[in-house]
């Protein structure tokens, strides 16, 4: 996030876009309901009649993978009354001219065309976000799981840029986070292409710095993403896998391919809190410790690094993660020898500089936000306040691309998929706790009640699902939720995997699959 | 007022009176729920005030009944405002603590904070420091009253809306203590959705309080949505009240009237 969450509920209005927010992040939620008893304008656009919705000042649906047009269409509107902020413009961006020739297009009436939302919606909405003396954009997966997911991240940027929402106070280009950690384990390098902080691995200056304090040779190459590893494997570039913490056999798309490329595997070890499908087919399986057995940190959505303390010793042979790594790295060769998590802190600040100022004698209470560089910094509240970290703030020209997999004859709907309220990703731990378990215990296909008149299925009745990838059976639940010609589901239950259907379709830059958007044919199944 | 609390409970320990103390402590820069066993310990102790009065209060009563059943032969001491006090009371007479293996150290409420609950009595009788701080009139209810009909169902029905169905108000509750919670039952309010079937979940929960909430204020606190459910409990005890006489934790002989079995019907 740009901004924290509890500037939210300061904020004069609130744009939420592709987030389930009361379900996913119900805690910035609540600073939403808070804004809202303040006064603040509230607009969801969102392809599902989600929760957030009734309490919109106005809510569109618009159709799947069409956000660039949508927010194309607004900065139009936006443009066109000369609602933009031209002194903000002027003084922190560059590359306007690029912006105002392609969003010249796209009149309220050519958006509407491609996202179903009418000419009048489009133009509240940007009436709403840009007069506004303050407003904040709330996103989430809606947009960023897409083959255009870059380009949507970029539009939003686009558009705070246009409007002077960006590096003050309740405002910003929020992505929410879904993992307590993903934050944490993305600044510390859990990506293919940096260091920690973000430090590229193909600059020479940052490698040598890393090859100095880690006495041994890097490789000043980019490694491989998630996405690209099971084609990979496939073709024999890759024998051996680690997988720590993520269950892919059910949380990547097309499952039957990432299957078969996880038994092609010489040596699979996975390490988790508990026996993942994943698991089951490992040659080893580490048992870890979860939250309550670890000592250390967890950096959270609005880039708060926040101390963890171990209640209770991790059960039979689990281990911390830490020790997990340092352990396999001193068989693999090279040689770790870290005392405490407090040890491990202490190099993380040594080396990453938005970290700098990060030790575990300043981590009481409420934690510190990155940048923090030096121990006298209080931490960072908002980012780009004076500048951008790029300098100024670069426009991108954006046109709108198509879903990579659209409705046809043969797969005549829509598939979205998403979480319910109860479960969490592949249901590692969720499925596992018994009052979650009640609550919801199999997953099941929302459809619209014309749809399902049409196929002759009734609330309850299974269906088979099938797209270009495969086929599952699931009950369905009829709801006006989706709209006609589009169905949804979650991801959470191996019995009825969605990612059986999704489509393994890249964004070409984030690497990121389409899981929301896909074709799919339903049948009535008995 | 704290220093005072502090002696008091070496006393209880010196005077092998305790065994253990239930109070809050502060730690890290958090002050949470602490289990005192030394009085050595007692340093970091805390009266649950970090930001404003009473910003970290905690359902003590609630975390002494799983302590009472794993140590049924030790006596707890156990920290106390006005509500908790009263939580305890109930809790005697519905049978989910032994009175005689709990030692009440009570202390009241600043006027701050009695205001913002609107408590009707923002003091323990078990006090060991302090003065009796002055009840307060709810004046909330009578908002929501003023209404009408039509706008108050509009109003709840809003708020009801909003529910993402954590338990957060069902958890936190010191009074709150069935082994079978109606609020899970599958075929009174159907699982699986949010906000859950309103206002039948609401009204449940609600029904329930009945001659039972305390009046604390920790379920409204813990709601992340902002449902005013404290003003809907208070409600709930003004009818009860009325019809029964019973204010709930406030008597310590009088027993709740759904607490009373009455004849055996006839077969």
């Amino acid at each position: 996030m740009t901004n924290s969450i509890d500037e939210i509920k300061y904020a004069d209005c609130i744009f939420v876009i592709g987030s389930n927010t009361t379900l996913a992040h119900p805690l910035v939620a609540t600073r939403i309901f808070q804004a809202r008893d303040n006064g603040a304008r509230l607009i969801v656009a969102d392809p599902r009649k989600i929760q957030l919705a009734s309490f919109a000042d106005l809510y569109v649906r618009q159709r799947l993978g069409t956000d660039v047009a949508l927010i194309n269409g607004m900065m139009h509107v936006i443009l066109k009354n000369g609602w933009h902020d031209e002194a903000f413009i002027g003084e922190r961006t560059e590359n306007f001219e690029e912006l105002k020739k392609v969003v010249e297009k796209y009149t309220p009436e050519k958006s509407s065309e491609v996202t179903g939302i009418s000419p009048e919606d489009i133009t509240r909405m940007a009436e709403y976000y840009a007069k506004a003396p303050r407003s904040t954009i709330l996103y989430a997966m809606g947009i960023t799981q897409h083959t255009t997911g870059v380009d949507n991240v970029k539009s939003l940027a686009n558009l705070s840029m246009l409007t002077g929402n960006v590096g003050k106070e309740s405002t910003g280009v929020n992505p929410l986070r879904g993992q307590n950690n993903v934050q944490g384990a993305c600044d510390m390098g859990g990506l293919p292409n940096v260091y920690p902080g973000y430090q590229a691995v193909n600059a020479v200056d940052i490698r040598t710095k890393f090859e100095k304090a880690w006495k041994v040779r890097l490789s000043d190459k980019p490694g491989l993403t998630l996405t690209d590893l099971f084609p990979a494997i496939l073709e024999g570039k890759v024998k051996a896998l680690v997988v720590m913490g993520e269950n892919p056999l059910v949380s990547d798309p097309d499952s039957h391919h990432v299957e078969k490329a996880l038994r092609a595997l010489e040596f699979l070890a996975v390490i988790d809190i508990f026996m993942t499908p994943t698991a089951e087919i490992a040659h080893v399986v580490l048992p870890a410790a979860s939250f309550a057995e670890k000592d250390g940190t967890f950096t959270n959505t609005e880039r708060r690094v926040q101390r963890i303390r171990k209640a209770i010793d991790p059960p039979g042979e689990a281990r911390q993660d830490w020790v997990i790594i340092q352990e396999i790295s001193n068989r693999v060769g090279y040689q770790m020898n870290y005392s405490s998590p407090e040890e491990i802190q202490n190099e993380i600040a040594s080396l990453t500089p938005s970290y700098g100022g990060i030790t575990y004698d300043r981590l009481g209470g409420e934690g510190l936000c990155w940048p923090c560089p030096d121990k006298e910094h209080p931490g960072t509240k908002f980012l780009h306040k004076d500048r951008f970290a790029r300098g100024r703030g670069l426009f991108h020209g954006i046109e709108y691309i198509p879903p990579a997999e659209s409705p046809d004859d043969d797969y005549p709907f829509w598939l979205t998929t998403g979480r319910v309220f109860v479960h969490y990703h592949t249901g590692t731990m969720t499925r596992n706790s018994p009052s979650l378990d009640q609550e919801m215990r199999e997953g099941y296909l929302e459809v619209n009640p014309a749809d399902a008149s049409a196929i002759g299925l009734k609330d309850g009745d299974k269906a088979k699902i099938a797209s270009r990838r495969g086929e599952i059976i699931s009950r369905i639940f009829i709801t006006e939720r989706v709209d006609k010609g589009t169905v949804f589901m979650s991801f959470h239950f191996l019995e009825a995997r969605a990612n059986v259907l999704t489509n393994p379709a890249l964004d070409p830059i984030a690497k990121i699959p389409e899981y929301k958007v896909c074709a799919v044919r339903v049948e009535k199944w008995e | 007022m704290k220093e005072t609390i502090i002696e008091k409970v070496k006393d209880l320990f010196e005077d092998s009176r305790i065994e253990a103390f239930l109070g809050l402590k502060e730690e890290n820069g958090q002050i949470g729920p602490y289990l005192f066993t030394d009085p050595k310990d007692l340093e970091g102790f805390s009266l649950g005030d970090k930001e404003w009065p009473g910003d970290k209060r905690y359902p003590l009563s609630k975390i002494l009944i799983a302590l009472a059943q794993k140590y049924p032969e030790n006596r707890f001491g156990i920290l106390v405002r006005g509500c908790d006090e009263r939580a305890l009371n109930e809790l005697f007479k519905w049978n989910q603590l032994n009175e005689e293996h709990v030692v009440m150290v009570g202390f009241p409420c600043p006027q701050e904070l009695a205001e913002a609950c609107e408590c009707p009595k923002p003091y323990p009788e078990s006090l060991v420091v302090g003065e009796k701080v002055k009840g307060i009139k709810s004046k909330k209810v009578e908002v929501i009253l003023n209404m009408g009909m039509e706008g108050r169902l509009k109003y709840w029905t809003e708020r009801f809306s909003r529910c993402i169905k954590c338990y957060g108000c069902r958890n936190v509750c010191p009074v709150c203590f069935c082994n079978e919670c109606e609020l899970a039952n599958d075929d009174l309010i159907p699982s699986g959705e949010i906000p859950p079937e309103n206002p039948i979940f609401h009204l449940v929960r609600a029904a329930h309080m009945a001659g039972r909430c305390i009046d604390c204020g920790l379920c409204e606190e813990a709601c992340p949505v902002g449902i005013p459910l404290r003003t809907l409990y208070k409600k709930v005890a003004d009818i009860v009240d009325s019809e029964f006489g019973y204010r709930p934790g406030y008597q310590k002989d009088q027993k709740s009237p759904f607490n009373i079995l009455g004849e055996r019907p006839e077969d």
